[in-house]
């Protein structure tokens, strides 16, 4: 066992355990925490594999920005971990969520599997050459290759941003009503006064 | 590797950038008025989709468009996609024009921003009916839901209407999810994101080892379920009765016809483009048609017998529209040359039923403020012109000839049918066209018991239903179409025959 795969073995661990947290959490400020640590743990992968560049980005962008932006949500909407969910107990949506989760079971276990069983998939995987996942080879590949995609992730952005307007917006029949925030936001009915 | 930049031919595009700067002009419309557009923007957003129609026709006339490939083959235009577009658009004129109602006094803030993104959304449906590749595709997908998800939630003091944007956003997630996580291991095969070069590297390694199969069976598995939750296919379809009763009725309308023939049109790219090359029983043990057949059927039994419980009108559409996901289904899983024209055939049919009933059903929404069933009692004696379109719509949704449902779910079943005779590979397709047929008698059930309470009783719960000029439009058209192409399906077929079969579905 070398150096690189204790490293692996580590961090892969820590990634499947913070994930795994995250979800079992009740508090969503500690739910928010093992995300981050699960995205610490996938950046060390990224690096292992010679994406310098995604691991940093992975850390910087999604442990960093995003993450801080999730936590500033939470605190501004003073969840403490005592919210019902309100989770429906409907069967047969037990019975979909038990269904996809044995799915994506079996289907972890066939994958590790079949890469692991004796000349079945090996081969098949290009070898990642020397650049790869540089910020070179990004950028390459996504202003050459990838440029028409690109540009739509744009107009998406764009939808993004008025969606979060119109819903984020208070409306005029709102502000004339007064309706207070903190309340609509605790109790969705109190939002009716704009009728 | 080549660095220099793919030429985007943008002649192709013409039609996608047009409808996006109208978005943008609707938007800016709303701005410049300082909101008090009021109806104008509304008519400005109609002629969108209208314009966007016209100019390929010219366009195409003129020999500036064509079928063709652009942007390093990500994009390109072929006969599916054009028949797709023609969907897309005509859905998105169903449901501004069926808006108009809203605006009195259910849509007062942000009207540019709810036409903007029912016309952004088509957008993204246009550019996903022309992606042929994985990573554009995705993109096309999710810019096509991501402005459902506020048009569901529009009415903010609504707590169903949030609800269902809610519910929408959360299962829209977790079904890219999983789509994402198949077409990953689809990637992880082929080490190409085009669909047509993964397929032929796919088959170059099919035969070099067994993991192979194992790793094409689970991805089809886990892109199945994504775009189950997309078709709203039980057992993942207990969001769609919660979201279209909570969303503004034209966003369900549009939900229903638009946001499922793009699911579709994704599941025809991603399985019948990319996946059919593997049917074959050594590849794929348990392959994907068995499984789409098992989603389909209990799609037409759950989504049929469910139906006739419901007393809310919207939830018993939500749940025909699940039914008629599992017809267009078994279209699919034919997979001959009749496969793919028979389902966007089916698409084209129930397009203009079910936005037309969706119209009928907003306008009584808008007049008395309710979508019970027991609304619609003695419509006829109030409004008997209302009625009869209504009824013309539900005898179109149930396959009543001459109307086109019929013709729709004629050649769906007889695509399935002769593909079942040609090969016993395909002998479950009997059984599944069995299901349909049955589950049909159901749906007349359902469907006429709306007709039923609008004839067959005597006191009249509603006063007579007024009309706006654009209603009128979206009924008018929506009825001849229900009409015109029962009568003469001819030219619309002839043209879904040229959507290439399976096997050659990327090919040039």
């Amino acid at each position: 066992m070398t150096g690189d795969m204790i490293i692996f073995a580590v961090s892969a661990v820590v990634a499947v355990f913070g994930a795994v947290m995250m979800i079992a959490q009740k508090n969503p400020v500690a739910s928010v925490m093992f995300l981050i640590l699960s995205l610490l743990a996938q950046a060390v992968c990224y690096v292992q594999l010679g994406a310098l560049f995604l691991g940093a980005v992975l850390v910087v962008v999604y442990a960093g920005a995003i993450m801080v932006l999730f936590l500033f949500v939470i605190m501004l909407l003073n969840l403490r971990g005592r919210e019902d969910l309100g989770l429906s107990s409907h069967p047969m949506n037990t019975i979909t969520k038990f269904l996809l989760v044995v799915l994506l079971g079996v289907e972890l276990v066939l994958i590790v599997k079949s890469v692991f069983m004796s000349g079945a998939v090996g081969g098949m995987m290009a070898k990642p050459t020397d650049d790869f996942g540089s910020v070179a080879q990004v950028a390459k590949l996504l202003f050459t290759k990838y440029m028409y995609p690109f540009q739509l992730t744009g107009v998406l952005l764009l939808v993004a941003l008025v969606g979060a307007v119109v819903m984020a917006r208070k409306d005029r029949s709102e502000i004339a009503h007064g309706a207070p925030s903190e309340e609509a936001v605790n109790e969705p009915t109190a939002g009716k006064v704009g009728r | 590797m080549t660095t220099a930049a793919p030429i985007i031919d943008l002649n192709l595009m013409i039609p996608e950038i047009f409808l996006f700067l109208w978005a943008c002009l609707v938007f800016t419309y709303d701005l410049v008025t300082k909101r008090k557009s009021g109806n104008a923007v509304a008519w400005l957003a109609l002629a969108g989709p209208v314009l966007t129609g016209i100019l390929t026709v010219v366009m195409f006339s003129a020999g500036f468009y064509g079928y063709g490939k652009a942007a390093g083959a990500m994009f390109e235009v072929d006969p599916m996609a054009v028949f797709f577009k023609i969907i897309f658009l005509g859905a998105a004129f169903f449901a501004i024009g069926s808006s108009f109602g809203l605006l009195k006094n259910r849509i007062v803030n942000h009207r540019g921003e709810f036409f903007g993104l029912i016309l952004l959304s088509t957008v993204g449906m246009l550019f996903l009916a022309a992606s042929r590749e994985m990573i554009s595709l995705y993109v096309g997908l999710e810019l096509t839901t991501i402005p459902l998800f506020v048009l569901a939630a529009f009415f903010k003091d609504d707590r169903l209407s949030v609800e269902a944007g809610i519910k929408y956003l959360i299962i829209g997630a977790l079904s890219s999810a999983l789509l994402l996580y198949g077409m990953s291991f689809l990637y992880g095969l082929g080490g190409t994101t085009d669909i047509w070069q993964w397929k032929l590297e796919v088959a170059r390694i099919a035969g070099k080892g067994e993991g192979v199969g194992v790793i094409l069976t689970l991805s089809v598995i886990t892109i199945l379920a994504g775009l189950g939750f997309k078709l709203a296919l039980p057992p993942f379809h207990q969001w769609a009765p919660d979201v279209y009763q909570g969303a503004p009725t034209p966003v369900a309308a549009f939900l229903s016809v638009g946001s499922k023939a793009a699911g579709l049109v994704a599941f025809a790219k991603l399985m019948i483009g990319g996946m059919v090359a593997f049917w074959d029983p050594v590849m794929i043990p348990n392959d994907w048609g068995i499984l789409t057949a098992i989603l389909a059927a209990s799609a037409m039994i759950v989504g049929n017998v469910v139906a006739v419980r419901q007393s809310n009108i919207k939830r018993m559409m939500a749940y025909s529209s699940i039914a008629q996901a599992g017809y267009i289904m078994v279209g699919m899983v034919a997979l001959n040359d009749f496969c793919l024209s028979s389902v966007a055939f089916y698409m084209f049919a129930y397009m203009f039923a079910n936005m037309g009933a969706f119209a009928v059903i907003a306008l009584i929404e808008d007049a008395t403020g309710s979508c019970e069933i027991s609304t619609y009692a003695g419509l006829s004696r109030t409004s008997p012109a209302l009625a009869v379109t209504m009824t013309v719509f539900l005898l179109s949704l149930t396959g009543i000839p001459p109307l086109a449902g019929f013709m729709a779910k004629y050649y769906v079943f007889a695509a399935a049918i002769q593909s079942a005779g040609a090969s016993p590979t395909f002998g479950f397709l009997y059984w599944l066209v069995g299901v349909g047929l049955v589950t049909s008698v159901v749906a007349l059930y359902y469907y006429a018991n709306i007709i039923k309470q609008m004839y067959f009783h005597d006191r009249p719960s509603t006063s007579p239903i007024t009309f706006d000029a654009p209603m009128v439009m979206v009924l008018a058209v929506a009825l001849c179409g229900v009409v015109v192409f029962g009568l003469f399906p001819e030219p619309v077929l002839q043209f879904a025959r040229q959507i290439p079969p399976p096997y050659e579905l990327f090919q040039h």
